[in-house]
C-alpha cells in the first residue's frame, strides 16, 4: 500500500511529522542507513521524501519505497554523463529528460543509496515498475516493492 | 584554483561569487538539489577534464571540498 502527498511551500520534516500523526505513529525516531537514506526506527512504515522548488511530495509505504520530484526542465550537457545509449535515445524534449531523471532518482532512492549507486547503473529502459505522474508542471516517479495500491491526499 | 572554482559555482548556479566561500554548503546554503548537482559535477568534469565517480558526489559537501577533490586529481 502507497500513499502519496503532496504539498506546497512547506518543510519536509513538517509534512512527514503531520503525515505520521494522522497514521497514528506518535514516537518518532528517525535512524540513517550507511547513505543518509531516513527511516522510522522500527520501520513499522517506510517512507520517502522529495522536493522541487516550493513543491514537496511524500509517500509513504509498507514495503521500501523511494520517490522524486523535479520541474520539467532540460539539462542537455549531463546526458551522456548519467544516461545510458538506449536511454539517451529516447529524450527528445524536456519532459522526456525530466521523467528519466526522476525514474533514475527513485531508483536509487528506493535502493536507499542514492547518487552513489551509479546514474548511468540505473537503466530506466530495463527496470520496470515505476508509477510517473505529472503535476502541474512536474514529474513525479515512485519505485517500491508493492506498487498494487496507491492513494493519493 | 579556489577562485576559478568559486567564479564556475557562481556562474552555472547564477549567482554573485561573493556570496560563496570555501565554507559554502551546497545543500544547506545553496539549496542545490541532486539535479543541481551533477549538473555541477558534470561542469567541473568538462573544465578539468577529470571524471568525478557518482559514489563521490555525496562527499562533496562544501565548496571546500570541491576544491580538495580537484586538487586531489592533480589538476
Amino acid at each position: 500500500m502507497y500513499k502519496l502527498y503532496i504539498e506546497k511551500d512547506t518543510s519536509s520534516e513538517y509534512l512527514l511529522k503531520k503525515v505520521l500523526k494522522k497514521e497514528g505513529i506518535k514516537d518518532i525516531e528517525i535512524i540513517y542507513n550507511d547513505y543518509g537514506k531516513p527511516y522510522l526506527k522500527n520501520k513499522e512504515l517506510y517512507f520517502n521524501i522529495s522536493h522541487s522548488n516550493n513543491l514537496t511530495v511524500l509517500v509513504i509505504s509498507n514495503e521500501e519505497v523511494g520517490v522524486d520530484v523535479e520541474k520539467i526542465t532540460m539539462k542537455e550537457s549531463i546526458i551522456p554523463r548519467i544516461c545510458t545509449s538506449s536511454e539517451q535515445k529516447l529524450i527528445k524534449t524536456p519532459e522526456d529528460f525530466t521523467k528519466m531523471w526522476v525514474k533514475k532518482e527513485s531508483y536509487v532512492k528506493y535502493l536507499g543509496i542514492g547518487i552513489a549507486y551509479g546514474l548511468k547503473n540505473a537503466d530506466t529502459t530495463k527496470i520496470k515498475g515505476f508509477i510517473l505522474k505529472k503535476y502541474e508542471d512536474y514529474y513525479i516517479a515512485i519505485y517500491g516493492d508493492d506498487l498494487k495500491t496507491l492513494k493519493e491526499d | 584554483m579556489k577562485e576559478e572554482t568559486i567564479s564556475l559555482i557562481a556562474s552555472i548556479l547564477e549567482i554573485p561569487k561573493e556570496k560563496i566561500t570555501e565554507k559554502t554548503n551546497l545543500i544547506n546554503d545553496l539549496e542545490l538539489e541532486s539535479l543541481d548537482l551533477v549538473d555541477l559535477v558534470a561542469a567541473f568534469e568538462e573544465k578539468y577534464n577529470i571524471e568525478i565517480l557518482d559514489k563521490d558526489i555525496k562527499s562533496l559537501q562544501t565548496v571546500g571540498d570541491i576544491i580538495n577533490y580537484i586538487e586531489k586529481k592533480n589538476v
